[in-house]
């Protein structure tokens, strides 16, 4: 389902122009000398479901923290919906930065009832929003009483409250159990799939890979990738080959006419082949050479991998 | 601001802690000023006397007396209501609310009037609670109650109404500086009961009209002391203009000040 709700995504940002959900320009932030950001500049368009990467102490949290006007900006300029900032529009977006932050000592339906007076919704969307996340039961328990799992879906009720067109999801499957962090995944594509547009940062590439459509990278307040996920995987399949005789193989592989790279390891041989070409076509030219191969593998990118050499070529 | 009345209400409504210092508040003030006449009377078996008066013939509760009496006696447990104030602003703070109300949608100025309106009315009930006590222990000792003595020296009431709401916006502004709630609650105890009595008395030698304008002598100026007119001294029996004014410019400072904390702040 993720996937093609990326796949769809696409489709309909390259036939239409999609409007502008929040748009950042050269944003700046200094601490003393130290540059927490340094001119990041970005656009988010309409249902797009965007991921913010980067490693520990690049600035995801202070560019989340700046939209949403709890940190204050050095320089630089930002617009939700084409206008400058306001409160008014912030309750219309949902947002948990960093850890699920709630009043402990009152129940999730009380800490609800304070978001949806700031909010201005209706006190009828809790009900509503506790059963999407699961937590009816629950919901008149005090918040100190829950487990990291319950407080990160409470994140999310609390977030979906106004029936927000933009959510901005800061690690929201952290200490997650890998059933918990599935439920989050499935509940971020069906949110999306409603037309909503968000904002992700998470560490898990993984999941950046299922969920998202675009991602950009930054590195030390820098932006230093941006793109849609699709293009970051496209045409990056390697093949892994291995038969009785490594030397041979290699060089039969090598006079292939399509191959585009190809990488001798000392169990395998690891060939990129370019992309218009098909698999099945190397394998029937390995036969007609006579080569019968023990093993062969595709092997599909990943963003993990991708991640880490942008970081690398950047370093 | 209604609505940010509310805000503050939901949140503070379940808070047990909350409740349990303003409750102490109301039980102690309670206490203490409608048995005045169990003091003077414990004054009296220990033979206190002064020339060919006891000390339970004083009219501590005659009108239009009662008013001064009791709200100078009130402003020495106003500090209980501020560590209600204080532990509020200060949990916001650990629990990081009160960046997530920003971030909801709270503008840092609604943050702050949210908190000054609960402050507003926390003082009013105070107020409505004073009155209502002064009102009881009048007309239960009072030997005269028509309705000049009663309505003659009122005004004591608001003028307690103006320096618990201006107290306790100093408390917040400290919570909200210091940001922890032991050290808030240390530092607006020593400032108010050793720090600035031993400044006032120094600039008090001096500079008079300095010793004016500080936070708490500036709250105490508003109701002077009415007991030394039991011993036949002259006291001020009215709340004076300018005392009146100096409080409530502090008053707009010290919410100004608030405002400005935080929205210079990163939270």
């Amino acid at each position: 389902m993720a996937r093609n709700w990326a796949l769809f995504y696409h489709l309909i940002k390259k036939n239409n122009h999609l409007r502008s959900v929040l748009s950042i320009q050269q944003l700046q932030k200094s601490y003393g000398k130290r540059k927490a950001l340094d001119s990041l500049s970005l656009e988010i368009t309409e249902g797009a479901i965007f991921g913010l990467l980067g490693p520990n102490g690049s600035g995801k949290t202070t560019t989340l923290g700046i939209i949403l006007q709890v940190v204050n900006k050095t320089g630089g300029e930002f617009y939700w919906f084409g206008q400058p900032p306001s409160h008014h529009q912030r309750k219309k977006i949902g947002a948990i930065i960093e850890s699920p932050t709630f009043y402990p000592y009152l129940s999730a339906r009380q800490n609800l009832r304070v978001v949806a007076k700031i909010k201005e919704v209706s006190p009828h969307r809790i009900e509503k929003v506790l059963t999407l996340v699961n937590l009816l039961e629950r919901g008149d328990d005090a918040f100190k009483t829950y487990s990291l799992g319950m407080k990160q879906r409470l994140s999310i009720a609390s977030a979906l409250l106004a029936d927000p067109e933009v959510l901005i999801l800061d690690e929201p499957t952290n200490g997650l159990d890998p059933q918990g962090i599935a439920e989050v995944r499935d509940l971020i594509v069906q949110i999306a799939a409603m037309g909503k547009t968000i904002i992700l940062t998470s560490h898990l590439l993984d999941e950046v890979q299922k969920v998202c459509t675009d991602f950009v990278v930054l590195s030390q307040g820098k932006l230093i990738y941006t793109g849609s996920v699709q293009e970051a995987l496209a045409g990056n399949e390697t093949i892994e080959l291995k038969a009785e005789n490594l030397d041979h193989l290699c060089e039969v592989v090598r006079r292939y006419p399509t191959i585009k790279a190809i990488d001798k390891q000392s169990t395998h041989v690891l060939a990129t082949l370019q992309e218009s070409d098909k698999l099945v076509n190397l394998h029937q030219f390995l036969i007609g050479e006579g080569i019968v191969l023990t093993h062969l593998m595709t092997k599909k990118q990943n963003l993990e991998q991708y991640f880490l050499d942008i970081l690398a070529t950047h370093a | 601001m209604r609505r940010l009345i509310e805000i503050e209400w939901l949140k503070n409504r379940h808070y047990r802690t909350f409740w349990v210092v303003i409750g102490v508040y109301f039980l102690v003030l309670g206490f203490v000023c409608s048995n005045g006449k169990q003091v003077l009377a414990f004054l009296e078996r220990k033979g206190i006397k002064y020339e060919q008066f006891k000390p339970t013939m004083l009219p501590i509760y005659d009108f239009p007396d009662v008013w001064q009496n009791i709200t100078y006696m009130a402003s020495f447990f106003k500090i209980f209501l501020a560590f209600g104030i204080i532990i509020s602003i200060t949990n916001e703070n650990s629990y990081r609310t009160i960046r997530q109300n920003i971030i909801d949608g709270l503008s840092k100025k609604d943050f702050i009037f949210s908190k000054v309106g609960f402050i507003f009315l926390l003082s009013l009930l105070d107020s409505t609670f004073l009155f209502l006590l002064s009102l009881l222990m009048g007309f239960w000792h009072s030997s005269v109650t028509d309705f000049r003595s009663i309505s003659q020296t009122i005004f004591f009431i608001p003028a307690h109404f103006l320096e618990v709401c201006t107290y306790l916006v100093f408390a917040l502004l400290v919570g909200l500086l210091l940001k922890k709630s032991g050290l808030s609650i240390v530092l607006l105890l020593v400032y108010t009961l050793i720090i600035e009595p031993i400044l006032g008395a120094i600039l008090l030698r001096e500079h008079d009209w300095v010793a004016r304008f500080l936070p708490i002598k500036a709250l105490n100026n508003l109701i002077p002391s009415p007991f030394p007119r039991y011993l036949f001294q002259e006291i001020q029996d009215y709340v004076a203009w300018d005392a009146i004014l100096i409080v409530m410019a502090h008053l707009v400072i010290y919410i100004f000040l608030c405002y400005r904390l935080l929205a210079k702040r990163d939270l």
